[in-house]
Order: structure tokens, then C-alpha cells, then sequence
């Protein structure tokens, strides 16, 4: 099973980015989103950006648990909920159900994207093929 | 995925590759610093604030959750993940 990616350059570098639908019941959520597959993070984060397009609201994330440190995040500090059963689809090619992270903070001005972390990767028994030079990208299923 | 979902992500996906494609002539057109909405391949709304980018879309009847919107970031910068 292979997700195809897309390789764009993006604030300045080449980037793996994956497309897809995210839903949630509660708190209710439905969007679309592009993603950069970044290797270098741990978890899955939805960027602010997605989050004020989506509407979800503060109050709509008191319920949900919070994670217990922060993360380091362009410089400072951000503190996110876990939405435990979210709802990610791929196009035709692969759906499945996952927590990730949503910030709380509001932080000004923060152009910061999705970001698709290794935790997808693992949770996902998925490894990532990643050919800058010959922009060529994919998620390719390790069973 | 039903019919109406793969249409959704089919056209943000496109207009996605149309913004990634057309980078600089988004810069060139003034869109440097400001979030912009692609919708069936053109930018359709943009501002510094997204807020506001938001609130144009859907004071035009459409939804924003399933409209490609992303920022023009200035050429030469590097966004560190």
C-alpha cells in the first residue's frame, strides 16, 4: 500500500506534504488540510492556521486531556489537548483513526503548518520514501 | 470515501498544487506576509490575518475548513520545523 506525496518547495526547502481529510466527533471537526511529513517530530500537530479554519473554538477543546509538558516551539513554549480518535483520510489510499495534538495557546501571528509526525509513522506501521532531487515522495505500508 | 469527499480533496489538493506552483507570481502580485485563499485556482481572499481571510470566505457562502489557504512566505525565508 503506498500514500503518494506531494514535493513541494515551501518556506525554503523542499518539503513532503500529504493531503488529506480530518474528522472528529467530539469536538465535532471536518477540514482539509496539506501536512508536511516532518521526520523530526514526534507527534502529529495541527497547525493554528487549520484549527481557525475548521472554527474549533477554545471551549470546544476544555474537555479533551492535555499533554503534560509543552512543546518547544518557535522558541517558546506551546501547550496542546490530544484529540484521541481523529478521523485522518487519504484520498482513496488509506484512512485510519489516531490522536494528535491541537495548541491551545494563542499564539499571534503563527503561520506554523500541520505537521505530520513519526508517531503517525509508527501508529501506522509506515515508513516514508523521500527523493528530494527527483521531487518524489510517498508512504509506503511496512506490511 | 464517499463521492462528494474525494471531489472535496481532489479540487483542495489541485489548488493546493496551483499555489505551490505560482509562489512567485503570488509574490510578484504583492501577496508576501498575508494567508491566501485559492479557490478553483485563483486567489480568491488574503490579508496579514487569517481571521479575517476566514471571515471574507464566509461572508461569500463558502467554508473555510475546506478551502486551501496558506501563507506566501517572503522568498529566501526559512521556516525551521
Amino acid at each position: 500500500m503506498k500514500i503518494p506525496l506531494q514535493v513541494y518547495e515551501f518556506a525554503g526547502g523542499l518539503r513532503a506534504m500529504a493531503h488529506f481529510l480530518i474528522r472528529a466527533e467530539n469536538p465535532h471537526l471536518f477540514g482539509s488540510i496539506q501536512a508536511i511529513v516532518d521526520t523530526g517530530s514526534p507527534t502529529t500537530i495541527l497547525g493554528i492556521p487549520d484549527i481557525k479554519r475548521m472554527r474549533v473554538s477554545p471551549l470546544q477543546l476544555k474537555e479533551l486531556e492535555s499533554r503534560k509538558q509543552p512543546h518547544a516551539y518557535g522558541g517558546g513554549q506551546l501547550k496542546t489537548k490530544i484529540l484521541q480518535e481523529a478521523k485522518l483520510k487519504f484520498g482513496e489510499y488509506f484512512e485510519c483513526i489516531m490522536p494528535i495534538e491541537i495548541p491551545v495557546d494563542e499564539i499571534t501571528e503563527c503561520t506554523q503548518p500541520t505537521i505530520i509526525g513519526v508517531d503517525f509513522l509508527i501508529k501506522n506501521k509506515l515508513k516514508l520514501f523521500f527523493d528530494p532531487a527527483k521531487r518524489e515522495a510517498y508512504l509506503e505500508g511496512l506490511e | 470515501m464517499q463521492t462528494q469527499e474525494l471531489q472535496l480533496m481532489k479540487r483542495f489538493e489541485t489548488d493546493s498544487k496551483w499555489f505551490h506552483e505560482n509562489i512567485n507570481k503570488l509574490r510578484e502580485q504583492n501577496f508576501t506576509g498575508k494567508f491566501v485563499a485559492i479557490a478553483n485556482e485563483k486567489p480568491v481572499a488574503s490579508n496579514e490575518k487569517i481571521d479575517a481571510v476566514i471571515k471574507t470566505l464566509e461572508n461569500e457562502g463558502k467554508n473555510p475548513a475546506c478551502i486551501f489557504i496558506e501563507f506566501v512566505y517572503p522568498e529566501g525565508f526559512t521556516l525551521l520545523l
